[in-house]
C-alpha cells in the first residue's frame, strides 16, 4: 500500500433473490404433458411443431399445450402472462415447460 | 424467455429454455439473477433468422430435441453462489492507478478512469439527500440487485459526479427501477441507449448545459450523470457486454439533455416533464430508451407550415422496425422524440401553434405507406409472427382500426398511436435552425418520469458546495 492509498468499497449490492432448487426432473417424458411458452419471436412457431413431432414419435402418450394458451411472454402483456402461468400449469396438468426463444 | 422458465420452475415443473447458440452465455448470467443459476438451456445451432426452413428443422432435430429431453429428465446438480462483499466493506486499498486496475479487472468500470469510491467521498454525496443510505429503491434485473441510496452515491463518485448531483441521480434510479420503464430489457440486441431529460430550476442551479452542444460531452453535470447511468446499469443491474448486455453493436451512453425552459416559458409550451404529469417548474427527470438518432439539419421556413413537413419527414424516415411497438409487439407504445432548437420552436409558436397542435399535425402527417409498415414488422424482419397484413391485424383486433381502413397498400398509416406519443423537447443552440430526432425502443425502455426530491437544506448546501 502506498501513502496515497484509497480504501474503496464495492460498487455493487446484495442480490435480492436467493438461490432456489430447480423443480425435480421427470423420470421419463412418456405420457407427460408439455407446455410451450413463447415470446412470439425468432421462429418459435416453426420450431415448436418440429419439437412436438420428434418428442411424440419417441415418447408414447405425450400431450402438448400450445403457446396460444399462454399468450406472449415478451411484450406489453408479459407481466400478466407470467402471473397467470402457475394457475394454467396447475389447471392443465402440465408436467414440464419448454420456453423460447432466446436469440 | 428465462423469466417464464423461472416462473414454471417455481411452480414445480421442470423447464427447457430454447436459446440460439450465441445466447447460451447470456442465459447462464441471467439465470443467476432469477434465483435459478442452473436453469437448463436447450441449444438451437446458429441463429434462426438466417436459416432456411429445412436447415432449421435439421438443426432442431439434430441438437435441440436431445437438449430438451436432457433438460427435462436428467438430474441437475445443485449450485451455490459465492459470498458477496457488504456495501461498506473495504474491498481494496491502493493508489489511484491500482484502484483503477482493480476495478477494471473486476469489470466494475467502463474503461475510463473512475474516481475511487472511498467512504469519505460517499459521505459527501449522502449529505445531499435526507434519505437513509440503506433505503432500497427497487430491485434491478437481470442481476436482481438492490438499488440503494448508498450504491447510487458509490457509482456517482466513480462517474465523476459532484456531490450536489445526488438528488438527480436518485430520481434517475427511481425511474430505472419503475417497472413501466422495463430496465430488464436493457441488454437486448438492438443495443439502444437511454436519454435522461432534465427539467426544472435545478438544471440552472447545477450548471447544466442546455444551449449549444446540448448533447455533447464536456459539461460536467450533463456528462457525468450520463456516465453514471451506464455504470449503474453495469454494476447494480448487471448489464455487462459479452454477458447480460447483448447489444449487437451498442453505443456510448448519452449525456443528459436539459431543456431550455426560458424559451419554453416565453412561447407557453409545457416541458417534457410537464407532458409526463409533473407540476409546473418541478425538478424532474424523464428517461426513455432510444435506438438511434440524427440531426435534422437546416430547417428552412419562417412559419410552422413551412418547417413542419421536414420534421414529419425526419420522424418517418428514421422510423423503421421500431413500428413493432406501434402495432405488433405492443400497441401504441412507440414514443419517438423530436428536439427543436429554440429558434425553430419559436418560429413554430409564432405561427400560433401550441405543442399539442404540433403533435396533432405530426400525427396527421408523419405517416408511412401500409406496405412499408408491413415490411418492417414481418417482411424484412420476422419480428411479428404470422406474416399478417395490417388489414388482417386490424380485423383480428390486434391493430387499431385506422390501420385497416382500406385495402390500398399505399394508404398512409400513423407511425405512433396518438398525437401525444411524439415527445417534443426544446434545447440546443438558440440561434441555429437544426433539430434532432431520436427513434424509440418502445416497451423496452418506455418513457418514465420521476420528480427530484431535494434535501431540506438544499440552498445552503449548494452555497457551501460552490
Amino acid at each position: 500500500m502506498t501513502s496515497n492509498a484509497y480504501q474503496v468499497v464495492w460498487p455493487r449490492s446484495a442480490k435480492s433473490v436467493s438461490v432456489r432448487p430447480l423443480a425435480p426432473r421427470l423420470d421419463s417424458l412418456e405420457g407427460r404433458t408439455i407446455g410451450f411458452v413463447w415470446d412470439y419471436l425468432f421462429r418459435g412457431d416453426e420450431i415448436w411443431p418440429v419439437l412436438k413431432e420428434a418428442l411424440a414419435a419417441r415418447f408414447p402418450g405425450m400431450r402438448f399445450v400450445d403457446y396460444e394458451t399462454f399468450g406472449s411472454t415478451h411484450g406489453e402483456a408479459e407481466h400478466q402472462v407470467l402471473d397467470g402461468m402457475p394457475k394454467l400449469i396447475g389447471e392443465l396438468k402440465i408436467d414440464a415447460v419448454v420456453s423460447g426463444m432466446g436469440c | 424467455m428465462l423469466r417464464a422458465s423461472a416462473v414454471a420452475e417455481l411452480a414445480g415443473v421442470p423447464t427447457a429454455s430454447l436459446c440460439c447458440e450465441g445466447f447460451v452465455g447470456q442465459a447462464r448470467s441471467t439465470s443467476e439473477g432469477l434465483g435459478f443459476p442452473n436453469l437448463q438451456v436447450a441449444r438451437v445451432p446458429g441463429h434462426v433468422d438466417v436459416q432456411s426452413a429445412d436447415d432449421l428443422r435439421a438443426n432442431v432435430l439434430a441438437v435441440t430435441v436431445g437438449d430438451v429431453i436432457r433438460c427435462l429428465t436428467e438430474p441437475v446438480a445443485a449450485v451455490t453462489l459465492g459470498r458477496d462483499p457488504g456495501p461498506r466493506e473495504i474491498v481494496f486499498s491502493g493508489s489511484f492507478e491500482e484502484v483503477n486496475r482493480f476495478f477494471l479487472e473486476n469489470r466494475w468500470s467502463d474503461g475510463l478512469p473512475i474516481v475511487p469510491p472511498t467512504t469519505e467521498k460517499i459521505a459527501e454525496f449522502l449529505a445531499f439527500t435526507d434519505r437513509d443510505p440503506d433505503e432500497v429503491l427497487g430491485r434491478l434485473l437481470p442481476d436482481n440487485r438492490e438499488a440503494t441510496i448508498w450504491n447510487i452515491a458509490v457509482n456517482g463518485v466513480m462517474a465523476g459526479c459532484r456531490p450536489e448531483y445526488m438528488p438527480v441521480l436518485i430520481a434517475a434510479v427511481e425511474a430505472m427501477a419503475d417497472p413501466v420503464y422495463g430496465v430488464e430489457h436493457s441488454g437486448n440486441t438492438p443495443g439502444a441507449e437511454t436519454l435522461i431529460v432534465l427539467n426544472g430550476p435545478i438544471a440552472r442551479d447545477l450548471g447544466f448545459n442546455y444551449e449549444q452542444g446540448a448533447l455533447r460531452d464536456g459539461f460536467q453535470p450533463n456528462t457525468t450523470i450520463g456516465r453514471f447511468w451506464r455504470l449503474y446499469l453495469r454494476n447494480v443491474a448487471g448489464f455487462l457486454p459479452h454477458h447480460n448486455d447483448k447489444g449487437t453493436f451498442g453505443g456510448t451512453w448519452r449525456v443528459v439533455l436539459a431543456e431550455n425552459e426560458e424559451v419554453l416559458r416565453r412561447i407557453g409550451w409545457p416541458t417534457v416533464a410537464g407532458d409526463m404529469g409533473a407540476p409546473e417548474r418541478a425538478n424532474a427527470v424523464t428517461i426513455s430508451r432510444f435506438t438511434g438518432s440524427n440531426v435534422v439539419a437546416s430547417v428552412f421556413g419562417d412559419t410552422a407550415e413551412k418547417c413542419l413537413p421536414y420534421l414529419a419527414d425526419a420522424l418517418v424516415s428514421h422510423t423503421t422496425w421500431e413500428v413493432i411497438f406501434t402495432v405488433g409487439m405492443s400497441t401504441g407504445m412507440y414514443r419517438p422524440m423530436l428536439i427543436l432548437s429554440p429558434v425553430i420552436a419559436e418560429t413554430i409558436a409564432k405561427s400560433g401553434m401550441s405543442k399539442a397542435d404540433v403533435q396533432r399535425w405530426l400525427f396527421d402527417h408523419a405517416r408511412m405507406p401500409a406496405e412499408r409498415f408491413e415490411r418492417y414488422i414481418s417482411g424484412w424482419t420476422n419480428l411479428i409472427p404470422g406474416k399478417r397484413s395490417l388489414l388482417e391485424l386490424s380485423r383480428l383486433g390486434k391493430a387499431p382500426r385506422a390501420y385497416g381502413a382500406s385495402i390500398d397498400p399505399q394508404r398512409l398509416v400513423p407511425i405512433v398511436g396518438k398525437p401525444e406519443d411524439f415527445v417534443i423537447a426544446v434545447s440546443g443552440d438558440p440561434l441555429r435552425s437544426n433539430c434532432y430526432v431520436l427513434v424509440h425502443n418502445g416497451i423496452l425502455g418506455f418513457p418514465t418520469m420521476k420528480q427530484v426530491t431535494l434535501p431540506a437544506d438544499w440552498q445552503d448546501q449548494l452555497v457551501r458546495a460552490s
